[in-house]
């Protein structure tokens, strides 16, 4: 059993898609299936690393980070203002450079800057895009599942094992909210204990593995274009679930196999 | 007579003792900082880094001492680039966040006037613990092209990574870790 437990693959693709079915289903009445994310996130992390505070390196942070939104998308899941996507682009802006701080501290100053504001820049680009979705689960599953499998597979490739698997985990679990929905052939809620956590462990892993590793800088405008391309495609209003999700499914791949490419064509064969 | 000789005396007695009490500067280039772990407990993975800085004091007369060893994460090496990669990365030392090992002394215990173990913290990928690094040999003499006095000395340790925070890989990568310094120290 410890041996099962103990293949990646196992803990961040099979595990957390089925917690994340779970919760997911669980919590559907109460509309709050959204958890499923953090559910899925979390399990992962008891499988790969811990829960531990010290040393606070930017990976805890990401850690105790992602299960805070969890909390913070679950108070304002019944808030639907407009103000509030930008107040959320703001925060995940500013929680990047907490996560990165100590990585930014070891650079020039004009690099520093450079890197800082990139970071934020694409932490408020994810957060803004993925909040549009609120209401749209089966975009919000399409969008939350691109990002989740091409984080996790850019940061597998170019920088670290660990910020894959999490970034991997992340997409297994918008994978069994998708599964659902299409299962059911009914809406899932999303909402923003959906959608924040995505944007944020996500937006985190990719500027985490271009600072700390080999992951090059043009592979997260790559997975940034996801949600926001996932928001603006047209659907036809006469077909069924089905075949939206075909059609959201193609630019979702396009894209985060784009950005897995670009990064393998930098960083090479994975050295595990 | 005496009020003479008395001051002289104590100056010479003194003085091998002072000449005993000296500061040294790790010759990085003869300093290997080196380590070993299981890899899938089939073989037995070597691993070295290649900048190491720091300085020495040492007071054999007074068995007194101390230690203090910077390690630049980035210059590991085990042979193997992509591994190197792999380990300066997120996972095992994460060179971004923290880009050095340090070794502070807080104690320099002697057998005779010999050094046999040093007590202090080593920091490494943001954790301070406490590490003992026991003492294989130890020499000093005067460097024979330099012609300067110059110390060497083997050190080693056992520790865990898991310890420090590092659990990737773990139980497949060994957690315990055999680390050697392998130090040549000029005096200042």
């Amino acid at each position: 059993m410890q041996d099962f437990f103990s293949h990646p693959a196992v803990q961040a693709g099979l595990v957390p898609f089925i917690v994340g079915l779970v919760i997911a289903e669980l919590f559907h009445r109460i509309k709050l299936s959204g958890l499923c994310i953090i559910a899925g996130f979390a399990v992962t992390v008891y499988l790969v690393a811990d829960f531990s505070f010290e040393p606070l390196t930017s990976t805890r942070k990401l850690v105790w980070l992602g299960l805070g939104t969890a909390a913070l998308g679950l108070a304002l899941s019944w808030i639907t203002a407009r103000w509030l996507s930008i107040l959320l682009a703001i925060f995940a802006a500013i929680s990047v450079i907490w996560v990165v701080q100590r990585i930014l501290q070891q650079q020039e100053t004009n690099t520093m800057l450079l890197w800082g504001a990139a970071c934020a820049l694409y932490l408020a680009t994810l957060t803004y895009g993925l909040d549009q979705l609120n209401t749209k689960p089966l975009r919000a599953a399409h969008a939350a599942f691109g990002l989740g499998i091409g984080t996790g597979g850019c940061a597998l490739i170019g920088a670290s094992a660990l910020l894959g698997q999490l970034g991997l985990a992340i997409g297994s679990a918008a994978s069994a909210h998708l599964f659902i929905q299409l299962v059911s052939n009914q809406s899932v809620t999303s909402k923003c204990t959906f959608t924040l956590p995505i944007a944020i462990i996500s937006g985190i892993i990719g500027c985490i593995a271009v600072l700390g590793a080999e992951l090059p800088w043009y592979a997260l405008p790559i997975l940034a274009a996801i949600p926001l391309t996932v928001w603006l495609l047209p659907l036809p209003q006469q077909s069924n679930k089905w075949m939206h999700s075909l059609i959201l499914a193609f630019p979702t791949f396009a894209l985060a196999s784009t950005a897995m490419y670009v990064t393998w064509r930098v960083a090479g064969d994975v050295p595990y | 007579m005496l009020k003479l000789s008395l001051p002289a005396f104590i100056v010479a007695a003194a003085f091998p003792l002072a000449a005993l009490a000296t500061d040294y500067a790790i010759d990085s280039s003869h300093t290997y900082p080196h380590f070993s772990v299981s890899h899938l407990g089939f073989s037995t993975m070597q691993g070295r880094f290649d900048k190491t800085t720091g300085t020495i004091y040492l007071d054999r007369a007074a068995k007194k001492g101390s230690i203090d060893i910077t390690i630049e994460v980035a210059s590991i090496s085990t042979g193997f680039a992509k591994r190197d990669k792999h380990l300066r990365g997120p996972d095992f030392f994460n060179s971004a966040e923290f880009p050095t090992i340090t070794y502070k002394s807080t104690k320099m215990n002697f057998k005779n006037d010999v050094p046999v173990s040093v007590e202090g913290n080593l920091t490494m990928a943001g954790a301070s613990k406490p590490v003992t690094l026991n003492i294989d040999s130890f020499k000093c003499g005067m460097h024979p092209m330099k012609k300067k006095e110059m110390c060497g000395a083997a050190a080693s340790a056992q520790l865990k990574r898991s310890y420090f925070g590092i659990k990737y890989g773990l139980p497949a990568v060994g957690d315990d870790i055999k680390l050697v310094f392998e130090i040549e120290a000029l005096k200042k």
